[in-house]
């Protein structure tokens, strides 16, 4: 289990980590994931010892490890670039800290082939990385990691040097090493949609903070703030000025742009400004007579088994998701009801003020 | 291939072969001095002219170590430029990698500061440049001279500053470092951190940093930089020339040029043998050298 405890980091006079508290257990994939610019390297920078802790306390299984030396902290870092040595051989490459320990030469090439084994690396042992495919590098930097049978292993945006395809393909992978080894893993990505795939948990971070920490539908469905109910989900979540206006005491009525005009059932919202969050797959096309709101259709993008509809102005422009192929075209005057229980209402500086009451 | 109509192909053609028979020309003008050094070096009579030898003989080649001192002139050559290499490889590593990842204030002004050594001719720092040196030798033989008595002369060949092999191969290593410090630095510049932090993070203590992963991964640039300060100063004929005056320290440009200097004859048998005993070395730098040359020219290390 690893512990970090209002840990804070200072470049110059310029705060870059402003306190941040999380706590990983054992055996959990811990995904960090945040806009370029958050931190989230620099904390993971701070968990390897790459970086100093400037206060606050990092605790790996009950010790306290802020002043503990990079390589006796017991965790293993994977690299974006991978870093592995072009002049070794993969078995070189991944018994590098064996060796350095002076671990007798039989026993590093037993741990390789084990760890080789593992990672489906058995004909490549004698190769350079330098022969190797995209995939294979990072199943060599992984081996380099886990023959040291680390606490915690960290992994730096692994992904964002492969193609499309193959970022698909070693998802899949690291979630089945994640299983096989049953490994404590701390991820860094800026895409969400490995946040979303991979993690056991979400920590999303903006401007050295924490915004939220959660399972990844917990975080989709019920998000904290503005900044998190846009940043999970693609496309992303509406978000609208509104007016609330109370009718009674139980229901509060929501009035937006083009027009959009609707009742919630609510307790609690207090007349006045706000933004409220929809996501597209909660807008529907409905008849004139239950309409929220008309909108002109902008853009139509048909993937087939869905289509994404961009309605409204460009100063306000609204997604909508769309089942199946439609026949909608650009310039179509569309009736569209919000799902109101999936409506988020957020107070004008983001804090969540209702949630959505969907599962 | 693009077929072209016959009027445009023929013009192809003509403009290939022109293109051809200049290159030639200036490459026969390039080459006939090696050509003509080659041969008069094996020619028994050798004149200032080209000509085909009469008689093929290694006559020259063994008047230069048996009746001259060709042999130490050689080694004199070899020693002192390969230790400058070797100090300006050791130094423009260790410094280059340093400039590299600093991010001192100071970084630029200093890098663009040691250019200036490089751009200053060194004839115009002789004078000063010697007087030092001489208020150093002095100095050091003052201070050896109670405790060594009459072998200080043979100390000082060694570590003197004038008419000594360090005071030359300290210059030598001076004027070279500069280039090779920013050719270590751009070097390192292509590196990423992320190599020495993984080593880091395995365990690796900075003496094994440097050894099992720098070194290896700098290798093509310190051939490169390495490459150049020994061409440079094998070339060098200046420094040597003012620094050194006792025969026994004489380099081989030296030797070449007091060769030729003698006054009842020109011997130019002797002068071509040891011109090209003078080039092979630099010959042989460049071929071990080109591997590396390209991969640091041509984009870094490829992980």
């Amino acid at each position: 289990m690893i512990h970090l405890n209002n840990v804070r980091k200072f470049y110059g006079a310029l705060e870059v980590i402003k306190g941040v508290d999380v706590t990983v257990e054992d055996g959990e994939f811990a995904v960090f994931v945040g806009p370029s610019g958050c931190g989230k390297s620099t904390l993971l920078r701070m968990i390897a010892g790459l970086e100093g802790i400037d206060s606050g306390d990092l605790v790996l299984n009950g010790t306290r490890i802020n002043d503990v030396p990079p390589d006796k902290r017991g965790i293993a870092m994977v690299f974006q670039s991978y870093a592995l040595y072009p002049h070794m051989t993969v078995a070189e490459n991944i018994g590098f800290s064996l060796s350095l320990k002076k671990v007798a030469p039989a026993e590093i090439r037993r741990q390789v082939e084990e760890v080789a084994e593992i990672l489906q690396l058995g004909e490549l042992l004698d190769r350079r990385p330098g022969a190797l495919s995209g995939g294979q590098r990072q199943r060599v930097a992984i081996g380099r990691a886990i023959i040291k049978k680390p606490a915690l292993i960290l992994f730096d945006e692994p992904l964002s040097n492969l193609d499309s395809a193959l970022r698909v393909q070693m998802r899949a992978e690291l979630q089945r090493l994640h299983r096989e080894l049953s490994a404590t893993v701390v991820y860094v990505t800026h895409d969400q949609v490995e946040a979303m795939t991979m993690a056991d948990k979400i920590v999303v971070l903006n401007q050295g903070t924490v915004a939220q920490v959660g399972p990844p539908m917990d975080l989709y469905h019920r998000p904290d703030n503005e900044f998190v109910a846009t940043f999970i989900g693609s496309p992303k979540m509406n978000i609208l000025p509104v007016a609330v206006t109370r009718e009674s005491a139980d229901r509060a009525h929501i009035a937006g742009p083009l027009g959009m005009s609707f009742v919630l059932a609510d307790a609690s919202l207090s007349e006045g400004p706000a933004r409220m969050g929809v996501r597209p797959e909660h807008i529907k096309v409905v008849d004139t007579q239950a309409a929220h709101f008309v909108a002109e259709v902008a853009i139509v993008e048909r993937l087939g088994v869905e289509t994404y509809l961009t309605v409204g102005s460009i100063e306000q422009p609204i997604v909508v998701r769309v089942e199946g192929d439609v026949t909608f075209r650009p310039g179509d005057r569309v009736p569209f009801a919000a799902e109101t229980t999936a409506c988020h209402i957020f107070s004008p500086d983001g804090r969540i003020l209702r949630s959505a009451k969907a599962a | 291939m693009s077929v072209a109509p016959p009027g445009e192909s023929a013009n192809c053609v003509r403009g290939d072969l022109m293109a051809y028979a200049t290159l030639s020309l200036i490459s026969i003008f390039c080459a006939i001095p090696f050509f003509w050094l080659l041969i008069a070096s094996f020619d028994g009579n050798a004149q200032l002219f080209l000509r085909w030898p009469e008689t093929w003989t290694f006559a020259n080649y063994l008047r230069v170590f048996a009746k001259e001192d060709g042999a130490k002139w050689l080694f004199n050559s070899l020693f002192v430029v390969g230790s400058a290499t070797f100090l300006v490889m050791v130094l423009s590593g260790l410094g280059g990698y340093a400039l590299s990842r600093t991010r001192a204030w100071w970084k630029l002004p200093f890098l663009y500061a040691i250019l200036l050594i490089r751009v200053l001719p060194s004839t115009a720092l002789v004078v000063p440049l010697y007087k030092f040196l001489l208020t150093l030798n002095n100095a050091e033989g003052a201070l050896l001279r109670p405790i060594f008595g009459s072998a200080t002369r043979d100390i000082m060949r060694w570590t003197g500053f004038i008419d000594g092999y360090l005071g030359l191969i300290l210059v030598l290593a001076t004027m070279q470092l500069p280039l090779s410090l920013w050719i270590m630095k751009t070097f390192f510049d292509g590196l990423p951190r992320d190599y020495e932090e993984a080593a880091l993070m395995d365990g690796a203590t900075m003496i094994q940093r440097i050894r099992r992963v720098l070194v290896p991964l700098a290798l093509p640039g310190l051939a490169a930089s390495g490459l150049f300060a020994f061409m440079s100063a094998w070339g060098d004929f200046l420094l040597p020339l003012i620094l050194l005056s006792s025969p026994e320290l004489q380099t081989l440009p030296l030797g070449l040029f007091r060769a030729f200097l003698r006054i009842n004859e020109i011997d130019y048998g002797l002068l071509t043998a040891l011109a090209f005993i003078y080039l092979v070395p630099a010959v042989v730098a460049f071929g071990f050298a080109r591997r590396f040359l390209v991969q640091t020219f041509s984009g870094g290390v490829k992980g």
